[in-house]
């Protein structure tokens, strides 16, 4: 659930750095150079990229679905072959079994081990389907700010990657502090820096 | 500072923000006058989690219910326990938002809009797509600037001569819960 549907749950970030003048042009070619490339046929581990926030199959932007009035409106997309560590445990202790069985050995020496669970993580991580996951984002131009639809702090920071490769700009998470300091005015700035917290008994 | 040192050393501020804010709508049963848009509906409700301490000395009281007064809470306060999350429900006009606020970042979890006439889109008709998601930024950027606006009316008096008179007022509403119980 995110900005189109159900309840939400969303950061907010300051967007820093200049905007290029022909804006729009230069969206759709970043937009399409980071978007979402499907590892299904592939052995790659991990993909992100963008999709439209309509469809997340469509990252063609076949109807220009990232821009909708002064937003940028789009999906961040993650695919992740993931293996559980006790299906790893499990499969690498099977092997070792196997094989010391088949070599009539007593036990393995340390880097044969290794080598195993390397081999069986890779097999495994082949064999799983890649799990999707999907995060919402609208960005604000003429207010440089941006919604990010999650709060997990792993989504955030492969957002803060993602836009920087992207589009070259930092987000800034606003958290209470920052957002205090832009509505302060000048007389009460030094006040405001030197604020310590205050006991409410 | 880097921003993680940042939120931990000023997490008092978002802290502050809700108690404050929780003081203030109760001041006058549920209504908040904002300097610029007037009388706003501002309740706490159902859900608060309360934290006292730092790190890993830190205690964490969770108090939820349909009908609850929050009365657990407010014992919290005396406590010398502050807000770290609260679901509040907003409301200016027609347009009624729940959310709750986290103090650390000002995260907005599980925001419910108000009801629209927009209508699910399949993503094939894209001026329909265009029109639902400028009617939602709308609804979020309305609540994003309710809860600013009252962000700014609680940094502003905190950083004013006002304070004072404010933390008596706070003080003596956290002891009248106490009273209550």
């Amino acid at each position: 659930m995110g900005l189109l549907a159900g309840s939400a749950s969303f950061t907010r970030f300051a967007v820093q750095g200049e905007l290029p003048e022909n804006f729009w042009d230069f969206v759709a070619d970043r937009v399409v150079a980071n978007s979402f490339k499907d590892i299904d046929d592939t052995i790659d581990e991990f993909s992100i990229g963008w999709v439209s926030v309509a469809n997340m199959f469509d990252s063609d932007f076949a109807y220009g679905s990232y821009a909708a009035a002064d937003y940028v409106v789009l999906t961040m997309r993650t695919d992740e072959r993931k293996i559980s560590s006790s299906v790893l445990k499990k499969y690498t202790m099977k092997e070792e079994e196997r094989i010391k069985l088949e070599k009539e050995l007593p036990r393995l020496s340390r880097a044969v081990k290794l080598e195993i669970k390397e081999r069986i993580r890779a097999e495994l991580v082949r064999q799983s389907p890649p799990i999707p996951a999907t995060f919402d984002l609208c960005w604000n131009l003429a207010e440089n700010s941006l919604l990010f639809f999650s709060t997990s702090k792993k989504a955030i920071a492969l957002l803060e990657d993602l836009f920087k490769e992207t589009f070259g700009l930092t987000l800034v998470l606003q958290i209470p502090w920052l957002l205090g300091q832009q509505m302060v005015d000048e007389s009460q700035a030094a006040q405001y820096e030197d604020m310590r917290p205050a006991v409410l008994l | 500072m880097d921003l993680v040192d940042l939120i931990q050393e000023k997490r008092f501020l978002g802290q502050e923000f809700l108690a404050w804010m929780w003081y203030k709508s109760e001041e006058r049963g549920g209504t908040v006058e904002l300097p610029n848009d007037g009388d706003i509906l501002v309740v706490f409700e159902k859900h608060m989690l309360l934290e006292y301490g730092e790190g890993d000395t830190s205690e964490k009281v969770i108090c939820r219910g349909l009908q609850t007064e929050l009365k657990e809470a407010r014992a919290g306060l005396l406590l010398a326990k502050k807000p770290e999350q609260a679901r509040i429900r907003i409301a200016r006009g027609d347009n009624e938002y729940s959310v709750t606020l986290s103090a650390g970042t000002l995260e907005f979890r599980n925001v419910r809009l108000p009801k629209t006439a927009g209508t699910e889109n399949d993503g094939k008709d894209p001026e329909g797509l265009e029109a639902q998601i400028l009617e939602r930024i709308a609804l979020l950027e309305e609540l994003i600037y309710l809860v600013n606006e009252l962000f700014r009316m609680f940094v502003n008096i905190r950083c004013s001569q006002e304070w004072n008179d404010e933390l008596i007022k706070i003080r003596q509403w956290v002891s009248e819960g106490a009273l209550q119980q």
